[in-house]
């Protein structure tokens, strides 16, 4: 009886930290990853153009600089 | 061009368009924040408001690392001082990720900064299922100061030797991770240098100097790329990974984040916030300037080596009439079309003089909106004072690519263009 409540509260243990755990992952810093909100139409010729041929890279790093303190769209 | 929208949008694309198979890095090799108008160890509101949206913007749309260059210093002293820094860390976790290694503070009211951050990434191709750890490492260049003078003191914080820290910190990197790609604020010189005296990295991502080069150059084990400026174009630096989990090779792409790539509108929404509450900071800072008679700004714009049209077109009436015909009339306005008037990124290339005793905002130097004589023939308070011949000549096309320049206008063609305003 003592072993089965101990693997009852043991399985309610782990529940709990699953259910924490996906609470963090969905925190805004994974913002991006929702796929719901992806704004651009992959079937369209100038995306893919945009994107380039998927020629097996196995990582990418993309990268800017200099944007002195401004996140909007200039020039 | 630009903007961390369409920036956002390209990224979701690339990862949706493999299917989610490829880890995704996103970092900045430096420049992030603005240090517009730092005067007596302090940033007016507005600035601080700009800066503070970029380390909320980075953090909600998961930039990996960002190099902390010169630039940067003013604002990262507020960001790290110890007083309050833990709730300011809960408040924006990506201070965490800002890195140098060779900037240090000078006193002990600030926190050292990370000089790497390490990124595990599951890989999916070439070595599936390794795990690979990334390291991420920073590097800047003293600020420049005069011709060839150079400060390493600024803001608070020391810039150490670059080369001497890569020697000191990157052996002890090497052995945490598997993959280095430093970021490096300097010149080119400088950065072949960094890749030349050290065999531990693997790929450079350099800032401060645009290169049109697709093509990544190879110095010792490094490959050199070259961000542009105002992340106008995104780089993308592919890597190729060998069955044993060894790089193969890498290759770079510049992608235009032009009209094509639509805003991605969580991200827009966070640029939306940001433009509203700085705009609204600029409003009141420069209204309580204009309000204020002898405030620094007005004694500035009385001060000004510029004079304005209004001065210029009083001898030069037919000259006048031809740039009153032309978009430089109207600089201004396109800027107010999109609300953008107040984007100091944008308004350098909108006016006369900017941050040179010319235009300061439309509210305190409103004279010198607009893209006007002096712009293109420099100061003519002088000539105008004692007029003459030996005033007034400029350099084409080089006078006009200082902001007709590719990323600003890609349809930019002096035999074309030059003609509208030929006088």
């Amino acid at each position: 009886m003592r072993r089965k409540l101990s693997l009852v509260i043991a399985a309610m243990f782990i529940t709990a930290l699953a259910v924490i755990n996906h609470g963090c992952s969905r925190s805004a810093s994974d913002a991006d990853d929702n796929d719901d909100s992806l704004a651009v139409d992959l079937n369209d010729s100038k995306i893919k153009e945009r994107l380039g041929v998927d020629d097996g890279y196995a990582f990418a790093i993309m990268y800017g600089a200099d944007i002195h303190g401004s996140l909007e769209t200039c020039g | 061009m630009g903007g961390l929208a369409r920036r956002v949008s390209y990224i979701k694309a690339f990862k949706h368009r493999s299917n989610m198979e490829v880890p995704t890095l996103l970092v900045d090799a430096g420049n992030l924040f603005t240090d517009d108008r730092f005067t007596a160890s302090q940033l007016p509101p507005e600035v601080m408001t700009r800066n503070k949206w970029v380390v909320k913007g980075y953090g909600a749309f998961r930039h990996d690392a960002a190099n902390i260059s010169y630039l940067d210093l003013p604002y990262l002293a507020e960001l790290l001082k110890k007083d309050g820094y833990d709730q300011r860390l809960a408040d924006y976790p990506f201070i965490e990720k800002l890195v140098s290694a060779n900037i240090h503070p000078m006193d002990e009211q600030y926190r050292e900064p990370s000089p790497y951050v390490i990124k595990e990434i599951t890989l999916k191709r070439g070595a599936s299922g390794k795990t690979l750890r990334v390291g991420i490492i920073g590097f800047s260049e003293p600020k420049p100061a005069g011709p060839n003078g150079k400060e390493t003191v600024y803001a608070g914080f020391r810039i150490d030797d670059p080369f001497e820290a890569a020697k000191k910190i990157l052996p002890e990197l090497k052995r945490k991770t598997d993959f280095i790609v430093a970021l490096a604020y300097m010149d080119i010189g400088s950065t072949q240098r960094l890749a030349t005296e050290n065999s531990e990295i693997d790929a450079i991502i350099g800032a401060r100097q645009t290169s049109n080069m697709d093509e990544p150059q190879h110095f010792n084990r490094a490959t050199i790329t070259y961000a542009y400026n105002q992340t106008k174009y995104l780089g993308e630096l592919r890597v190729y990974m060998k069955g044993d989990g060894s790089p193969e090779n890498q290759i770079n792409r510049y992608v235009a984040l032009d009209s094509t790539i639509p805003d991605d509108v969580p991200a827009q929404d966070v640029v939306t916030q940001a433009h509203t509450e700085f705009t609204a900071d600029q409003s009141a800072s420069a209204s309580s300037a204009a309000a204020a008679p002898k405030s620094p700004a007005l004694l500035a714009a009385v001060d000004s080596p510029y004079v304005g049209v209004e001065t210029c077109a009083g001898c030069h009436e037919k000259e006048n009439q031809v740039w009153l015909n032309s978009r430089h009339a109207h600089a201004m306005a396109t800027l107010e079309q999109r609300n953008q008037q107040f984007d100091n990124e944008c308004v350098r290339c909108h006016v006369v003089g900017f941050q040179r005793g010319g235009f300061q905002s439309l509210y305190t130097t409103p004279q010198f909106a607009n893209v006007q004589c002096e712009e293109c023939h420099g100061p003519g308070k002088q000539h105008a004072s004692n007029p003459g011949k030996g005033y007034g000549f400029m350099a084409t096309p080089s006078g006009c690519v200082q902001c007709h320049k590719e990323p600003n206008d890609p349809d930019f063609n002096f035999s074309v263009y030059w003609p509208k305003i030929q006088h």
